[in-house]
């Protein structure tokens, strides 16, 4: 039984307030009885010593009974009358003995004592005195005081000390028929008295002398020599007037006593002491306190064993709830609980019962929502990553090898944003259900990844196998799929990857397979199987985006621009903003090495944000400076399908406070063929704004020319493949014709780009295009280099073409 | 005459100290004075039963053959107290029922009349000063005082403390006074006492208490 526990507390208590109680009991049981015990000897005491006054009395009355008849004998009188001395003493001792009195007197009317007699065992010798100068001074002194008493009184009695011995004595009056005489017995108060007040009351009684205020002798007594010695010793002197002692300690014995003073002269005193032993007063009750005592060691057993029964009736359920509670804590819900009782602690066990049900069904709910995909009801990430580790397990210890598919939808994100989420969970569950069918019932399940990610881990297989099932699930995604009467294709990117071929253990091989499955994406490629290569370009576009993101925070981008020249005068019209990007590390760095990059991440749009709103500023300050320039900035794809792009733009223009018309749009033919819906609407409402737009790389799409005709815009920029190569192939110069033609004939103005010397200028001229841009008028500048560089042209065209200049100027 | 004579309360009185006052009258035939004294004991109470008696300077009158009774009535002796001269004889007549032992150990008189009832064949015969006690051996409580002077001229106070001795001879005498209540172991009070044919009363104080 543990200190603290439940049931040792409940056991102490019931046995500490058990004893508590009976000790407190004892304790008071004890003083109590001492207090009456003391109580009852003091009042016992007290009673006692009436009674040793009442002996007396007795006594003296005995010898005052004695005397008087004495007193009446007419032949005494007579004999008194005739002062016949001779018969008068042998009267008196005659008499003296007849009624025990040791000293018997005659004493005259003068309290002159005129005729003695001892009669007492010890002392024959004063038999017969007659003469008062053997008689001492004390006796004399004695008698005359007492006869002075009588005188007023007839009798008396008292005590009084004689040769230093403690005597009664008695006086009465010898009439004939007035008092003549008088006659006074004595006897002397010792061992009679003791032993008649031992046998009367069973008390110790003590006579004790003491001379001249001195020490206390023992003179007769009841207790044995040694303890009235003793008593003798613990006596205070006889001046103190003490009559009660409440404790004194003789031969292992408490006694009370009281003191009573029996006679005193100046010489000596004597006293009583009656003791009483309290310790056999309390006797009885000692009995009765160590029965009480027996009780009590008795009931703190019974309660004890009482009080741990029914503590254990209590804890004993507890301990096994609280044993239950902890194989719950340790997730073992199967144990049951033996409580069969009625009480609170039934009621606790049947409520932890309930419990224990619902905290094990809410974990069966919380594990499904931590591992099965809410939507698809396929394992999710953390499941199949459970699942992989432990087919990993399984292979490394059978040496086979495992491989995992990961798959990622192409144009998910589209559908999703162009249809609405319900329609893409929708189409999600589709695909969902095309794997597990693809996989076979039974097989190994899909699990979801998160967003359009599936993956697929096949256990104990070989690449050919997983390959193969890459290629059928590839195949059965060809199969377009209906939703609500609209039908989607889909595609997909696969990755490949497996142990131990590629990862060691299962965080390894899902960020290999991710890898793959992103590279198959990008590559369009259907399915790939991970090879180191693809890790290391996925490794740098993963910097690369990163480097990107800061270096747009670090300002490392700087805007550089291109002129456009308007062919039939030579006059600088526009300029072509482009994005240069100074790397701290690596210098210099060409827009074809991220541009590509930054549009398959998305990061193109900040990039875009940057670059219109650094041409604002730029046209803001040429606009300042007397230079109206056009300035084209390039859109792509993901810039046309931003809706809030129009927003944005103008927003941008506000703010540097220039016009929409100083700015052209320049979008590829791909990038409006993409998702040809949005793009008009995002394009028709930057038209709107006011801005130009501008068909960029005209030539090297698909695009359709309803298309083409339906678009707002007002330029097309001949690519500069085919510019670059008119002077010598006639095929380009045949498709640069036509295109002017194709634009003109639209209404268009058509620039071509890639203007790389004069020859091409002049036949561009010859052709009746609009504007020229390329390395022969100018390569891409700072911004900020541009007006210096605007003087120079003009300057170089005022001497180089006056004519055409006075010819513009005309017109 | 008249007014010199004593007037005795008590008839026993009378009988006793008539035939002396006659024949003290007769005999001188000379002035004669009697004196009224009046007792009162220490505290100023007037005293009964107190003896006053005078005795002549020079010396004891003879003794007279004179009679007293004291008789016992309802187990007391009356009178309680009897003063007579020297010489006289007291007869002690039992007029109970019950019988009576008179007695007295006085060194005056001692004397025993063993039980008795009626008249003792004798009367006892007091022929000495002094005082005698007389008690009965049966009744401790009876009590008579007998005070025997050697004059004639005697008296007893009565309820008043007032005794009026007889007529005597002018002279020269000793007033004493005497009463049972006197101390045992004190003498007889006394004084002197000038008797003339004008005699004013007397005032004896008791030095004790005798009430």
């Amino acid at each position: 039984m543990r200190l603290h526990s439940l049931e040792s507390r409940v056991v102490t208590l019931f046995i500490g307030l058990l004893l508590t109680v009976q000790l407190a009991a004892y304790f008071a049981i004890g003083n109590a009885i001492d207090r009456n015990a003391r109580n009852a000897v003091e009042d016992s005491l007290k009673i006692n010593e009436k009674i040793l006054l009442r002996l007396l009395d007795q006594n003296a009355q005995k010898l005052i009974q004695g005397a008087i008849v004495l007193a009446k004998e007419y032949a005494f009188r007579e004999a008194i009358g005739t002062h016949d001395t001779e018969t008068i003493v042998s009267t008196l001792s005659n008499h003296g003995n007849r009624i025990g009195s040791d000293l018997t007197m005659l004493v005259d009317l003068d309290r002159k004592i005129t005729a003695f007699s001892n009669t007492s065992k010890n002392s024959r010798t004063g038999n017969g005195g007659g003469a008062n100068n053997e008689l001492s001074s004390s006796l004399q002194q004695s008698v005359a005081t007492l006869i002075r008493t009588a005188e007023k009184t007839g009798s008396a009695a008292s005590t009084a000390i004689v040769d230093g011995k403690p005597y009664q004595m008695v006086v009465v009056p010898i009439e004939a028929p007035v008092t003549i005489s008088w006659v006074v017995m004595a006897i002397p108060i010792g061992k009679a008295l003791v032993t008649d007040m031992h046998e009367l009351s069973r008390m110790q009684i003590s006579l004790l002398t003491s001379e001249k205020q001195g020490r206390w002798t023992a003179n007769v007594s009841s207790l044995s020599d040694e303890n009235a010695s003793r008593l003798a010793q613990q006596l205070p002197s006889s001046e103190k007037q003490v009559n009660y002692l409440p404790a004194l300690q003789i031969d292992d014995n408490q006694y009370s006593a009281r003191i009573l003073k029996l006679a005193q002269n100046e010489e000596f005193s004597t006293i009583a002491v009656l003791q009483l032993s309290i310790s056999q007063a309390v006797a009885p009750y000692k009995e009765l306190q160590r029965n009480i005592l027996i009780l009590t060691v008795f009931g703190a057993i019974v309660a004890s064993i009482i009080s741990a029964i029914t503590a254990r009736r209590i804890t004993g359920p507890v301990r096994q709830l609280a044993e239950t509670a902890r194989s719950l804590g340790a997730g073992d819900y199967t144990a049951t609980i033996n409580v069969k009782q009625k009480d609170e602690i039934g009621d606790l066990a049947r409520t932890f019962m309930t419990m224990r049900d619902g905290i094990a069904q809410r974990e069966k709910e919380i594990s499904r929502l931590a591992y099965w995909d809410t939507l698809t009801n396929l394992p999710n990430r953390a499941l199949f990553t459970d699942m992989l580790e432990e087919a990993i397990a399984s292979a490394r210890s059978h040496e086979k090898s495992c491989y995992v598919l990961m798959m990622d939808l192409d144009r998910f994100k589209h559908v999703n944003d162009v249809m609405g989420h319900r329609f893409g969970d929708i189409l999600l569950n589709q695909v969902a259900i095309r794997l597990s069918a693809e996989l076979g019932p039974g097989g190994t399940k899909p699990a979801r990844l998160g967003g359009d990610e599936f993956a697929i881990l096949l256990p104990n297989s070989t690449k050919e196998n997983a390959q193969d099932l890459a290629n059928r699930i590839l195949r059965s995604l060809e199969k377009p799929i209906s939703i609500e009467d609209q039908t989607v294709d889909l595609g997909a990117g696969i990755g490949i990857a497996g142990f131990p071929e590629h990862a060691s253990e299962a965080q390894g091989l899902l960020s290999r397979v991710e890898v793959a499955m992103y590279a198959a994406k990008l590559g369009n490629s259907g399915a790939i199987i991970y090879s180191p290569d693809i890790d290391k370009s996925s490794q740098q576009s993963l910097s690369l985006l990163s480097e990107l993101r800061a270096a747009l925070e670090q300002q490392a981008f700087r805007l550089y621009v291109q002129p456009k020249v308007g062919l039939d005068h030579g006059q600088v019209v526009a300029v072509e903003a482009l994005v240069r990007w100074i790397h701290p590390e690596r210098g210099f760095i060409f827009p074809d090495q991220f541009i590509p990059f930054a549009e398959q991440t998305g990061f193109i749009r900040q990039l875009t944000h940057w670059v219109m709103n650094e041409a604002a500023r730029v046209c803001h300050v040429w606009k300042e400076q007397g230079i109206h320039l056009k300035i084209s900035v390039n859109i792509s794809t993901r810039d046309l399908l931003d809706q809030d792009l129009p927003g944005k733009f103008a927003q941008i223009l506000h703010t540097n406070d220039v016009e929409p018309a100083s700015f052209c749009l320049e979008i590829t033919e791909s990038a409006i063929m993409d998702d040809p819906v949005r793009a008009f609407q995002t394009l028709d409402r930057l038209h709107a704004m006011g801005l130009e737009l501008s068909i960029d790389d005209f030539g090297t799409g698909y695009s359709s020319l309803a298309y083409l005709k339906r678009l707002p815009v007002h330029e097309l920029k001949i690519d500069k493949s085919f510019v670059l190569k008119m002077e010598e192939d006639i095929d380009d110069t045949k498709i640069v014709k036509s295109t002017i033609d194709l634009g003109h004939n639209m209404g268009l103005r058509v620039v071509a780009e890639g203007v790389e010397n004069l020859a091409v200028m002049n036949l561009l001229r010859e052709m009746g295009c609009d504007q020229a841009q390329g390395y022969y008028i100018s390569k891409p500048m700072p911004s900020a280099d541009l007006p210096a560089w605007l003087d120079k042209w003009q300057e170089q065209q005022a001497q180089a073409q006056p004519a055409t200049q006075s010819q513009a100027q005309q017109s | 005459m008249c007014n010199s004579l004593v007037k005795f309360s008590s008839p026993v009185m009378m009988t006793i100290l008539m035939p002396v006052l006659i024949i003290a009258m007769l005999a001188s035939g000379t002035a004669y004075a009697g004196a009224v004294v009046q007792v009162t004991d220490s505290s100023g109470q007037p005293v009964q039963d107190a003896v006053v008696y005078a005795e002549l300077a020079s010396g004891p009158q003879l003794a007279k053959t004179a009679n007293a009774e004291i008789q016992q009535k309802d187990k007391k002796f009356m009178p309680f107290v009897t003063v007579v001269q020297t010489g006289t004889s007291v007869s002690f007549p039992n007029n109970d029922t019950v019988r009576h032992h008179a007695y007295s150990f006085s060194p005056a008189k001692p004397f025993e009349l063993k039980l008795y009832s009626g008249k003792p064949a004798a009367p006892i015969i007091f022929d000495k000063a002094g005082t005698v006690v007389v008690g009965c051996n049966i009744h401790d409580q009876m009590v008579a005082y007998i005070h025997i002077v050697d004059t004639p001229y005697f008296a007893k106070t009565d309820a008043a403390g007032t005794a009026r001795l007889p007529n005597m001879p002018a002279g020269k005498y000793v007033l004493k006074t005497w009463h049972p209540k006197q101390p045992t172991t004190a003498s007889v009070q006394e004084q002197g006492l000038q008797m003339d044919n004008n005699n004013p009363g007397l005032t004896v104080k008791l030095n004790y208490k005798a009430i």
